[in-house]
């Protein structure tokens, strides 16, 4: 006991106290973090502890001045936990269209696709609007668009959130921002980089009485390409033409199993949508003569970094490949 | 572990508390703390826990036989067996696909390597040539393996600095630490305002004009590429101070002291100055462990510039692999060497503020490089600078311009003013101590963006 009338004593009170009080005043903060990590024993530990925090909380009032802070500077939604898929179209008669298999190297037969004479022209003075969208993985492509791109398309400011997907719409719910932007921003074209932070076992947000199963299995891919498929649709229907940017080959055993189970989904969806839909494949954009991962590609002759040290995230080299790819899809589409 | 998360929040409350609970008993309390600092750093990669024994295991070994060591030439035998070994893990995981990638494009030799670099090695790879270099120098006895270990491995400076020396850190290992000399109030302004500074500031510019500007400076008008300019500046001074803050905080709790490594960088009227207060323990680290061993300003005029722009090259090249980062010490030699040669320094209140301004201006020149991911773009910044004025600029925003000044404003806060807010906070019972905590921790992390970026020294 003495120790505590010590100084570092004092401290470590202090800094609990300090702790704790915060951890009441944020209580709704901490319980959207425990919600929206990975299955598994530290998420349950973290909501078993933030739920009865957040109820002490609320009963003392204690959420109110952050609340406050939050609708002060515009964020006042930001510890809400929305798990709905918002998808206002009914899924279409049947099982959903899967789309055929395509070989590697093989463009999708609709690249080819509308004639020129009836491609819709865009000007510097009525410029294409590009919308970048998705996970972390969406902003160095985004920023790729934005270098490459000249007067005649317009990229909208990039939308890219670290660690979210349509897997979690509790992490941040990407199908009330498609409804926003689709009212709000009215973009032609709609790039979207969503996968990587789905490959996980967890789904949140199923329809009621639906149970999907772990990655990789029918009910976790049934579910996934229904969102991939309601996301398109709806997108197609606002008048937007979606690409559906793959995802890269990564470095290390992990991620290799878990990527190509979405980029089969997204690319059949896309094939599905001949008309509304693109998928560019950068899993063989940027892996070597073997099929292999590779950190450089030789771009112009020069040995180029492709990939950051993570092994997944792409440098603005790659970016400016995949922008490059993205364009050539829109050029079948779009006179610009 | 990063320092601004509820993980590391829980991680040090433990750590903390039971370490004061040991310090008497010294050898548990090594014990714990080492494998407290293993944790922390296998949370980012348990591989490279390896690395980090290796290092601690070669250098203490080789240290220690240079000191019982009699004759002069095994002594440097030894010295440039670890300095090579250390540099030699450098060479490797750091700059291998720098010099591979290099080298192809000149001879086109097709090779590829793909090399994960172990966060921290720049800086716990720096910390073990210092204490060879000591030894070698005979002004350090070699510490206890375990007493070395936890030098190297101390969690709160391993992954990004400050680079303490063997001198400041190993006595203070010896004895147990006082628990009624610690100065907690200190320890706690240090660390709000690290986390005020990362989170707050480095962060919004990060993500509100930095990134977007830096990433396609074509699509911005000028104005917003003069303030993504200065907001780079403003962002890495808070990202990395703030680091260093919240890590000489944290030490600080436990019972240590770290040295200073910010002192108002922007507020200094000279190169020579401004690396007086920045990163003060690269500073002098490069200092006494190049500079004064190529022969400092002791050899003649034309040998100490280039003892001078040698020295910046390589503390360029220490930041990244890259050529920008070389460019980028090329430019604080250069100026550094002008400064020598025109004997600048200002002395009346005028010259010293045009020096401010100048040298301001001269570390935002150099910083385009160290920010831009290649010469092409650093240049497209530079024409963009003068080629877009009087286009709209939406990203300059009032939270924009008001992080900036916030951050330069901070420059010219007087000491005594900081001494005052914790004089202030000191005299504060202990539960109203508790609760200034809880409201500014919940204040920063509202006003914070979304989601924690990496600290940017994290990758050097």
């Amino acid at each position: 006991m003495a120790f505590f009338r010590t100084a570092a004593g004092r401290g470590i009170v202090v800094l609990f106290l300090g702790l704790v009080l915060a951890a009441l005043l944020e209580a709704e903060g901490l319980r959207k973090q425990a919600q929206i990590q990975p299955q598994g024993f530290q998420r349950h530990l973290a909501l078993d502890v933030t739920r009865p925090l957040v109820r002490f909380s609320h009963a003392l009032h204690l959420t109110t001045p952050r609340h406050e802070l939050q609708v002060a500077i515009g964020r006042r939604n930001e510890d809400q936990i929305d798990t709905q898929v918002h998808l206002s179209l009914p899924p279409p008669a049947g099982p959903i269209p899967q789309g055929g298999a395509r070989h590697r190297g093989t463009p999708a037969p609709h690249h080819r696709g509308t004639p020129a004479s009836v491609k819709p022209r865009f000007t510097a003075t009525k410029p294409l609007k590009i919308w970048v969208a998705g996970d972390s993985l969406a902003q160095v492509p985004g920023e790729g668009l934005e270098r490459v791109s000249a007067a005649d398309l317009d990229v909208l400011p990039i939308e890219s959130r670290l660690s979210t997907g349509l897997a979690r719409p509790d992490l941040y719910n990407w199908y009330t921002r498609f409804t926003q932007v689709i009212a709000a921003l009215h973009p032609k074209v709609a790039v979207l980089s969503f996968g990587a932070d789905d490959a996980h076992d967890y789904m949140a947000g199923a329809p009621a009485g639906t149970t999907v199963g772990p990655l990789g299995s029918a009910s976790w891919s049934a579910e996934y390409r229904r969102r991939v498929d309601g996301v398109t649709r709806e997108l197609d229907a606002a008048g937007m033409y979606v690409v559906w940017l793959g995802l890269p080959i990564p470095d290390g055993p992990g991620f290799k199993k878990s990527f190509p189970i979405v980029n089969r989904i997204l690319e059949s969806v896309a094939r599905a949508h001949k008309q509304g839909a693109t998928y560019v494949d950068t899993w063989h954009l940027l892996d070597d003569s073997h099929g292999n991962y590779t950190p450089y590609l030789r771009v112009r002759g020069t040995l180029t970094l492709m990939r950051l040290p993570d092994g997944v995230h792409y440098t603005s080299s790659a970016g400016d490949l995949i922008a490059h790819q993205v364009l050539a899809q829109l050029h079948a589409k779009y006179r610009f | 572990v990063l320092f601004p998360t509820v993980t590391f929040a829980v991680f040090f409350m433990i750590v903390l508390t039971v370490s004061w609970a040991l310090m008497t008993r010294q050898r548990t309390w090594r014990a714990w703390i080492l494998v407290a600092s293993y944790v922390f750093y296998a949370w980012w990669d348990w591989r490279f826990v390896f690395l980090l024994a290796a290092s601690t295991v070669v250098n203490h070994v080789l240290a220690v036989a240079m000191y019982r060591a009699d004759g002069a030439r095994i002594r440097k035998l030894l010295l440039g067996l670890a300095v090579a070994f250390d540099l030699g893990l450098l060479a490797y995981f750091k700059y291998s696909g720098f010099f591979v990638s290099s080298t192809d494009n000149v001879f086109g030799t097709s090779w590829i390597v793909n090399i994960t670099l172990p966060v921290g090695i720049s800086f716990y790879t720096f910390m073990a040539i210092s204490y060879v270099v000591d030894t070698y120098r005979r002004e350090l006895v070699p510490a206890s393996f375990a007493r070395f270990a936890v030098f190297q491995a101390f969690f709160p400076h391993l992954v990004a600095g400050p680079i303490v020396r063997a001198s400041e850190l190993l006595p203070q290992l010896e004895t147990p630490r006082d628990p009624r000399k610690v100065n907690t109030s200190r320890a706690f302004v240090l660390i709000l305002s690290g986390l005020f500074l990362k989170v707050v500031i480095a962060n919004h510019l990060s993500t509100h004009i930095v990134d977007d500007v830096f990433a396609a400076p074509n699509k911005h008008s000028s104005l917003e590429v003069l303030v993504a300019v200065y907001g780079y500046a403003v962002q890495i001074f808070a990202d990395f101070c703030g680091y260093t803050n919240i890590a000489i905080g944290v030490a600080l709790l436990l019972g240590f002291e770290f040295p200073q490594n910010f002192n108002s960088p922007y507020a200094a009227v000279s190169l020579q100055d401004f690396w007086r207060r920045w990163h003060m323990t690269l500073s002098r680290w490069l200092r006494d462990y190049l500079y004064i061993p190529l022969g400092g300003n002791r050899k003649g005029t034309l040998l100490t510039y280039r003892n001078l722009m040698l020295t910046m090259l390589l503390g360029g090249l220490w930041h990244g692999a890259a050529w920008t980062f070389v460019v980028w010490g090329g430019i604080h030699g250069t100026g550094l060497a002008i400064e020598r040669a025109l004997g600048w320094r200002p002395a009346t209140a005028a010259a010293q503020w045009f020096g401010r301004i100048l040298t301001f201006h001269v570390v935002c020149f150099a910083w385009i490089f160290f920010r831009a991911d290649s010469f092409s773009r650093a240049g497209q910044v530079l024409e963009r600078l003068v080629t877009a004025w009087g286009q709209s600029s939406p990203l300059v925003t009032t939270s924009v311009v008001l992080a900036i000044l916030v951050g330069i404003a901070g420059q010219y806060i007087r000491p005594s003013a900081v001494g005052n807010v914790v004089a202030g906070f000191q005299r504060l019972p202990v539960v109203a101590q508790g609760a200034c905590i809880a409201v500014v921790l919940v204040a920063i992390n509202t006003l914070g963006p979304e989601g924690v970026a990496p600290f940017i020294y994290f990758r050097f």
